[in-house]
């Protein structure tokens, strides 16, 4: 016994050493994992004299849920622009000085259109994905880009949606030609129509499983992300990912400063840093996604740029909607939905 | 009389149906197929992407921090607390004992947020420390348990014996009920580690910046990660809590 608390004493004072022994200036990045090169965050750490150090949630609402709670601390939240607004309502974020963001002026103009915060005046876009329609070139013939793919009977069975709501229905909403965050009851009754005679041409409505069972060859055609189209593809070259004509639904995931930060100044440069070409660059090269940022972009091989899996083209982006939180009026989402899983 | 094979089929289900998801990412965290669908072939390439990343290390050396002292802690206050539960019968003992049953059955969620609304409302600091408080909440109930049990083969004679001759009462669980308690303190000590280790809902919600651990790591990479360095990171987990919980075995089973 004796021996065993002495050796619990004794790490108990090499935890508190380490805990104790940091006095530079420290940012704090509340953040996805694994969604930042490493090589961006030494060298600002370099230029800065400053650590950076970063702490991870899992999903939006988990970040909400922590934050809402109390928890302070962190200078900096990389989450989804639907979060950023539903957090802006709360008073949770600054307002950005723009002056103090020199590299804002490399922002893409086009993205910004959609953006939910086109002014940028509380938050600055960092990455973007998209869903799409990953497939198998060998077994599809005629494929169109098109989410009409899904009324094709001789793929019957062998075709998957997302389950997911905002995406599924909002699908069907671009299909008829109306936003994937439309609240008309007309035209949502449409869209329901529409996925319900999809329906019938699916194996199911599924997120991971649809993945593997494309690789393996169980299904020909997956409605997914670009991000998982891209991991897919580098798997198995007979898979390719085509956005669809209509348009399709982005997400994005800004860059807001908390009302709660601490190192205001040092968020702030920050952004700027994530901004500046090169920098972005990197981080594109890193995560294989694409950062709305035109001086960046252009440092990028033309093979990453017109991989359709990265860059929807400008048309396609134009008729892309990005999705907003609705609120109360999610519940119109989810009672079709109920209708379109229990019907026939 | 034939018996029955039903309840071996059973079991044999019951084990297949637990453990092979575990041997599944096992094998693909070798595997050098990115998305694990198909094998492609023997690699140890996950492993070395994952002792290569900065921040995995950090968030590691959180969760070591984290589960050695809580659990040396925990091991000091459950003892003490399976003692006088042993020891006390009295209507606070029973309270007592409600509260060292609390933290096993309520939900973990729960206890997460309700700490972080405490925390925030007493002005603390979130970070490794405020894991720490958590982490021992929970933990002393684990290794008051186990030591509680080890104590219902405790013959009490024992210490009558050793005050007859001369040792005060705390002289006597000093030297002899504690060293024959040792290895239950162990097993309940390793269990709380498992535990800790783990843990990922409460620790969520009481980290503060600059204490994410393996754990907040793990789940937050599930988004965009690379799922293979996941798997490998569950290899190493696996082996690891395996073996903890084996070694915890071994010393309860020792008498």
């Amino acid at each position: 016994m004796k021996r065993i608390s002495t050796l619990s004493f004794v790490l108990l004072l090499v935890a508190l050493f380490f805990v104790s022994c940091s006095k530079q200036k420290e940012l704090h990045v509340y953040t996805w994992a694994d969604y930042m090169s490493a090589d961006v965050i030494t060298e600002f750490e370099k230029n800065e004299n400053c650590r950076v150090i970063l702490d991870f949630f899992d999903s939006n609402e988990a970040l909400y849920a922590k934050v809402k709670a109390g928890a302070t601390g962190y200078d900096l939240y990389i989450c989804s622009s639907y979060m950023v607004s539903i957090m802006k309502n709360q008073n949770m974020l600054q307002d950005l000085d723009k002056s103090r963001i020199a590299n804002i002026a490399n922002v893409d103009k086009g993205y910004l259109k959609l953006a939910l915060d086109p002014d940028m005046n509380h938050s600055v876009p960092y990455m973007i994905s998209f869903a799409g329609i990953a497939y198998n070139k060998e077994k599809i013939k005629n494929f169109v880009p098109s989410w009409t793919m899904f009324e094709r009977s001789d793929l019957k069975g062998r075709m998957t949606l997302l389950n997911d709501v905002r995406e599924t229905i909002g699908a069907a909403l671009k299909v008829n030609g109306y936003s994937y965050n439309s609240l008309n009851d007309a035209e949502l009754k449409k869209a329901r129509d529409t996925v319900m005679r999809w329906k019938k041409n699916i194996a199911k409505f599924d997120v991971d499983e649809a993945k593997r069972g494309l690789e393996a060859g169980e299904f020909f055609l997956i409605h997914n992300y670009n991000g998982d189209a891209l991991q897919l593809i580098d798997q198995n070259d007979k898979i390719a990912f085509a956005v669809p004509r209509e348009g399709t639904s982005i997400t994005c995931d800004d860059l807001v400063i908390p009302a709660t930060a601490v190192n205001t100044d040092l968020a702030y440069r920050f952004i700027n840093h994530l901004l500046a070409p090169e920098v972005s660059a990197k981080n594109m090269e890193f995560i294989n996604y694409l950062a709305p940022n035109t001086a960046a972009q252009k440092l990028m091989p033309e093979d990453f740029m017109n991989n359709p899996a990265v860059r929807p083209s400008k048309d396609i982006m134009k008729k892309s909607d990005v999705l907003k939180d609705l609120g109360e009026n999610n519940i119109k989402y989810s009672k079709i939905w109920d209708e379109i899983k229990s019907g026939e | 009389m034939r018996r029955s094979r039903f309840p071996l089929y059973t079991v044999m289900g019951l084990v297949l149906f637990l453990y092979i998801p575990l041997v599944i990412v096992m094998a693909n965290s070798f595997n050098l197929s990115r998305y694990g669908g198909q094998w492609g072939g023997f690699t140890l390439k996950w492993y070395s992407k994952l002792f290569s990343d900065r921040t995995i290390w950090y968030a590691f050396r959180n969760s070591l921090i984290i589960a050695f002292s809580s659990t040396a802690t925990s091991m000091v206050l459950g003892t003490t607390a399976a003692i006088a539960l042993y020891r006390f019968k009295t209507r606070f003992q029973n309270l007592h004992r409600l509260f060292i049953h609390l933290p096993l059955v309520m939900p973990d969620i729960l206890v997460g947020i309700s700490l972080l609304l405490f925390f925030v409302a007493l002005k603390v600091k979130l970070g490794l420390f405020t894991i720490f408080l958590a982490h021992v909440t929970f933990c002393i109930s684990y290794v008051a348990m186990v030591v509680l049990g080890r104590l219902q083969d405790f013959n009490y004679a024992v210490i009558e014996a050793a005050m007859d001759l001369g040792a005060s009462w705390f002289t006597a669980v000093r030297r002899v009920m504690i060293p024959m308690l040792a290895p239950g303190i162990m097993a309940g000590g390793l269990l709380a580690f498992t535990l800790s280790i783990d843990d990922f809902v409460i620790t969520f919600f009481v980290s503060g910046p600059g204490s994410a651990t393996l754990p907040l790591y793990i789940y937050s990479m599930i988004r965009h990660g690379s799922p293979m360095v996941i798997n490998a990171l569950t290899g190493i987990f696996l082996v690891f809590t395996f073996s903890v919980v084996i070694l915890s075995k071994k010393l309860l089973e020792e008498k």
